[in-house]
């Protein structure tokens, strides 16, 4: 398992990679001291984990998590944020204190390594290309004080609000700053499909199919989400649903 | 104090009515009246009654809580409260002069007459009694609300400055922690410094509650340790200067708040700048006041405006221990530079 520690103390991240180094499995393969070097760090390397402080100069750990089209595994870290630690306790959000006490960081690993194997029984072959975005990938979503990591399996719809996407899963309708063209380029189209101008729907979510005005489609969610397919995406639609 | 209270009202009872009993005999005096026993017998009468009915009259007004109602609600009973006690007091006065055979003999009137009368007679006693009464109530709940409200001030006060010098930033100590652990391998002799470092702040962070102000030096001594230990955070992203007048190390300064200052120096500018910056320490006589500033690289941002928690706390703070002339104040002074003022007014003899 190949890990990225960002913080921007020096003393902070050698504590934390001594400590790991108990547990041979996870190689720390790069260290960053900033939130932008997190970043490129981690879109270079790739990394399965991420130990991530929050308050850094520049942007905090939460921010660079939102910029990013993927997000990894991550253990968040903080010494005391009363802020932080509630966003942690409303998500439930892995996450160590420090002084990270030994028993904690043991839970963690063990808890990644557990969730890892489910994860691979699901999709034995994942990120075969990895510049596109499978269901099993999770993105990272903020909205004011609460945020999520959600798996692109769990979103049914993507609708665009200016340079915004508002995502709908569960309950939830947060907005992420994406466009909803930047996404479809990232999304698999065999899941995600573009209905019209406005909208990008999960197929796995679509409830009921019915025709519409000028020959296009009306579909409707398991969220109860009502969206109408643009008369040339209806096309579109037939084509791949008719095999 | 009730006690003293209830003697209090008895005296007031025994000297009110003894005028009323005095006036009337200097008034039969001067206008030459006969002085016989009788008269003067069904003359001691009246402050008897008074007494027994105003007495009773009191009894009803406190059992009923009326002095704790708005006036305009109780007035209506109060009147009839005067009307039934002066008829009382009549009764008492006209049973006793049956009784003991104390009347005149001269003018002989019906009983309804008499009552009447006599009721009028009472009336005259009984409401300026009562006046008194409410106004000395009056005014002894005004004065005691007047008290209770400057206690309540003087609390909140209080309070706002423990909040205030209890202050200090659990972030910090955390962090301070993991570095120390970390430099316990690498460092072992910084570490151990770094220990008696933090334990000085802690301790002088809790013996600041209990003391108003304590010597500058003091307060710049725990200052050093703090940023020596946001030293090993920062390492070299951190730069401190100092430039202090040794003779304002004597001056009085309340506890923390140089180090609160410096605190959110490094929180809100220094730890925001991704290439680090520096804190500068100025302490020096100006005029009449003893400055101490603060600067440091940053900006200041929306919620510190002069208006934040913090920033009007040390301001009042500042005020209730020095006085109106001390003063408290933050601005950005340059191109990513935030300076923090503090005047403290100097007595120079």
């Amino acid at each position: 398992m190949r890990a990225i520690i960002i913080d921007d103390e020096r003393l902070a991240r050698s504590e934390l990679k001594k400590m790991l180094t108990d547990y041979p499995e996870i190689e720390v393969v790069a260290e960053a001291a900033n939130a932008s070097e997190g970043i490129e760090k981690i879109e270079n390397l790739n990394p399965d984990l991420v130990f991530l402080d929050i308050q850094m100069p520049g942007k905090t750990g939460f921010d660079l998590l939102a910029e990013l089209d993927r997000a990894p595994h991550v253990i968040f870290t903080t010494a005391y944020d009363e802020y932080a630690l509630k966003a942690f306790e409303v998500n439930a959000l892995d996450y160590l204190l420090k002084p990270v006490e030994p028993k904690r960081l043991a839970d963690a690993i063990q808890k990644l390594h557990y969730q890892d194997e489910k994860d691979n029984h699901f999709n034995p072959q994942v990120n075969v290309n990895r510049s596109l975005l499978t269901e099993a990938d999770q993105v990272f979503v903020k909205d004011g004080e609460r945020c999520w990591f959600v798996k692109l399996g769990e979103i049914r719809l993507f609708e665009s609000v200016g340079n915004y996407a508002k995502v709908y899963f569960a309950g939830n309708k947060p907005l992420i700053l994406k466009s909803l063209n930047a996404l479809e380029e990232r999304l698999d189209e065999k899941t995600f499909f573009r209905a019209n101008r406005k909208h990008i729907v999960n197929l796995r979510m679509v409830e009921k199919v019915e025709p519409y005005f000028n020959g296009g489609l009306l579909l409707e969610l398991k969220g109860g989400e009502k969206i109408e397919v643009s008369r040339r995406q209806t096309v579109k639609f037939k084509e791949m649903m008719s095999l | 104090m009730l006690r003293k209270n209830y003697k209090y009202y008895w005296w007031c009872q025994l000297a009110g009515w003894g005028f009323v009993w005095l006036s009337m005999i200097f008034f039969a005096y001067t206008f030459d009246q006969k002085l016989t026993m009788v008269w003067l017998q069904r003359i001691s009468l009246i402050p008897f009654a008074g007494i027994v009915t105003t007495h009773l009259l009191r009894e009803v007004t406190k059992r009923n809580s009326w002095l704790l109602q708005p006036i305009e609600k109780i007035l209506p009973k109060l009147l009839i409260a005067v009307v039934a006690s002066s008829v009382v007091c009549s009764l008492i006065q006209i049973a006793a002069i049956q009784l003991f055979d104390l009347g005149s003999g001269t003018r002989k009137l019906d009983f309804s007459t008499r009552l009447l009368a006599s009721t009028l007679d009472n009336g005259l006693f009984i409401i300026p009694w009562l006046l008194i009464y409410y106004s000395y109530h009056y005014v002894e709940k005004s004065r005691r609300q007047q008290v209770g409200t400057l206690k309540l001030e003087a609390l909140v006060k209080e309070l706002e400055l423990k909040t205030i010098k209890s202050h200090i930033n659990p972030h910090f100590i955390f962090n301070a922690l993991n570095s120390i652990r970390a430099l316990i391998d690498e460092n072992p002799s910084r570490a151990r410094n770094a220990i008696t470092e933090l334990s000085n702040i802690l301790r002088s962070s809790m013996q600041a509650e209990k003391m108003e102000t304590v010597s500058f030096e003091k307060e710049l001594n725990i200052v050093r340790d703090y940023l020596a230990l946001e030293h090993i955070r920062f390492e070299d992203r951190l730069k401190v200067e100092y430039e202090i007048d040794e003779d304002t190390l004597d001056q009085p300064v309340p506890p923390m708040m140089l180090q609160t200052l410096v605190e959110n120096a490094i929180k809100h500018g220094v730890s925001k700048q991704l290439t680090g910056g520096f804190v500068k320490i100025k302490s020096d006589f100006t005029d009449k006041f003893h400055e101490l500033v603060i600067q440091n690289t940053g900006h200041l941002n929306g919620s510190m405006n002069g208006d934040g928690f913090g920033l009007t706390s040390t301001r009042n703070r500042l005020q209730l221990l020095f006085g109106e002339k001390a003063n408290f104040e933050i601005k950005e002074i340059g191109q990513n530079l935030v300076e923090a003022k503090v005047l403290i007014p100097v007595d120079l003899k």
